[in-house]
């Protein structure tokens, strides 16, 4: 079983699914129109290609095993990176930032990545009108009012739990600390941490004293 | 006779193999027409059937394997409905050109619809041809591909002495096709398979046992990977190598015209 053409697939329908579901992505992907994307993930054996034109495709490169590797595609924009930076891609803003930082290689036009990443940040998908076209209005109306309610419920009381345990920690057993005394105890160990340093500081100076001191001495005595 | 008894008179006399049967060289093209003209409605849903949807994966890698970019020129030969062209058609853009060519006319009419339907026009062009005597001018094509089609065609290195002919230098040939199985239980389940299965399953959804007992029998008759390998270097080819699929029931062979 080809793995890499399985998992291309993979990755090639779901972008597409998604993209159908959004009435407008037509007009965000048409910005992409012809364009190649190269993106290596360095733990992955091969690139993932993506060429935009009224959908994604996405495929690898391949070279038999007993060849030498090919000379990379070209593409209007490669990026190379691992596959923790690969999530923070979804903030197109961070891109910049992340090439500083040397999280990311980007070679040829920024443009694409930025657009790539604005395409999927901005899905919007009515999963409610989704459903309806299959059950009728009110099935999915009630079905998703009943889903948010039991989110909502469940958040809080997840949220109150969390807070219980906090207190039950901390409180009765002081087998933790609460939030506020650790920032105060992280102040205290800064506050120590400046007092060392200063003192550090004073003895280096008082050292070079002390040695200027008696070389001075024994220049006198000579 | 033994199958590849058979295979190596191929070349003998002036009749080929269809399936295991021999017949006169001239009456190939029209034995393969019919059988394809019989299946070319359901072509699609036999192969999706056939390979438990795995022919997909194999035509991706194929396609993984072009090094096709923007603004190139393929031939995908043998083409059939078209799933290869559908896919070039996008990567190459308005700026390349895709040409896919068959040699029968249902199997393309089929593949136009389906493109077309599909949103895929302005790049594609449509070209009734046979293998054999390719109607292009010389050095023509960046990549040509031929998927699931030269074992149909009567005489194969007069058909890659073709292509290698209207390739670009610095082109490529993939030639991807059914071959050998190099696990023995594997080649022992595939051939239970396609000579007792097939050709029921093509008798349900297609009403046509025949075409899919000739199928089985086509692959049998086909050369194996290397003898096809020797075949594209004789052809003219250069760094021509394969890769087997899927446990080699499907190999896809490389070779490039420099």
């Amino acid at each position: 079983m080809p793995l890499p053409q399985l998992l291309t697939s993979a990755i090639e329908i779901g972008i597409n699914q998604l993209l159908a579901l959004d009435p407008d992505s037509p007009a965000r992907l048409a910005k992409l129109k012809g364009k190649t994307l190269q993106v290596k993930v360095k733990e992955l054996p091969w690139p993932l290609i993506f060429s935009f034109s009224d959908q994604v495709d996405v495929r690898t490169s391949q070279t038999a095993t007993n060849e030498q590797p090919e000379a990379p595609i070209s593409s209007d924009c490669f990026i190379e990176l691992n596959l923790e930076t690969l999530p923070k891609l979804k903030d197109s803003s961070q891109l910049t930032q992340l090439i500083q930082q040397q999280k990311l290689n980007l070679i040829g036009d920024i443009y694409i990545a930025q657009t790539f990443s604005t395409l999927i940040k901005d899905l919007d998908i009515d999963w409610e009108e989704q459903l309806s076209q299959y059950t009728g209005d009110v099935v999915a109306h009630q079905t998703f009012s009943t889903m948010q309610s039991a989110f909502s419920d469940l958040k809080r009381q997840l949220t109150t739990s969390a807070e219980q345990l906090s207190n039950k920690l901390t409180e009765p057993n002081g087998l933790s600390v609460s939030k506020n005394e650790f920032f105060l105890f992280s102040d205290d160990v800064s506050d120590i941490r400046s007092h060392v340093e200063r003192l550090d500081a004073r003895l280096a100076i008082l050292e070079q004293k002390q040695l200027s001191r008696t070389s001075n001495t024994k220049d006198d005595t000579q | 006779m033994s199958v590849s008894d058979t295979k190596n008179t191929d070349t003998d006399n002036n009749t080929t193999h269809f399936g295991f049967k021999q017949v006169d060289k001239n009456q190939k093209v029209d034995m393969v027409k019919e059988v394809f003209q019989s299946v070319a409605a359901k072509y699609d849903i036999m192969n999706d059937m056939m390979s438990f949807g795995i022919h997909r994966l194999w035509k991706r890698y194929t396609i993984d394997c072009s090094g096709v970019r923007a603004g190139h020129k393929i031939l995908d030969l043998a083409g059939g409905t078209g799933d290869l062209t559908a896919k070039f058609s996008r990567i190459v853009g308005e700026s390349g050109q895709v040409v896919l060519a068959d040699i029968n006319d249902a199997m393309l009419k089929v593949g136009r619809d389906k493109l077309r339907n599909l949103g895929i026009v302005g790049n594609v062009e449509y070209v009734q041809a046979n293998a054999e005597t390719l109607p292009f001018p010389d050095n023509t094509f960046d990549i040509i591909t031929i998927a699931f089609g030269l074992r149909n065609v009567t005489d194969k290195a007069k058909a890659l002495a073709s292509m290698h002919r209207v390739l670009k230098p610095g082109g490529r040939l993939l030639v991807l096709e059914f071959s050998k199985p190099t696990n023995e239980m594997l080649s022992k389940a595939y051939d239970l398979y396609s000579f007792h299965l097939l050709p029921k399953m093509g008798q349900v959804i297609a009403n046509d046992s025949e075409s899919y007992q000739y199928l089985a029998e086509s692959i049998r008759m086909h050369p194996g990977q290397d003898e096809l390998k020797s075949m594209m270097d004789e052809a003219g080819f250069e760094h021509t190598s394969y890769q087997n699929l899927t446990g080699g029931i499907v190999a896809m062979h490389r070779g490039f015209k420099f």
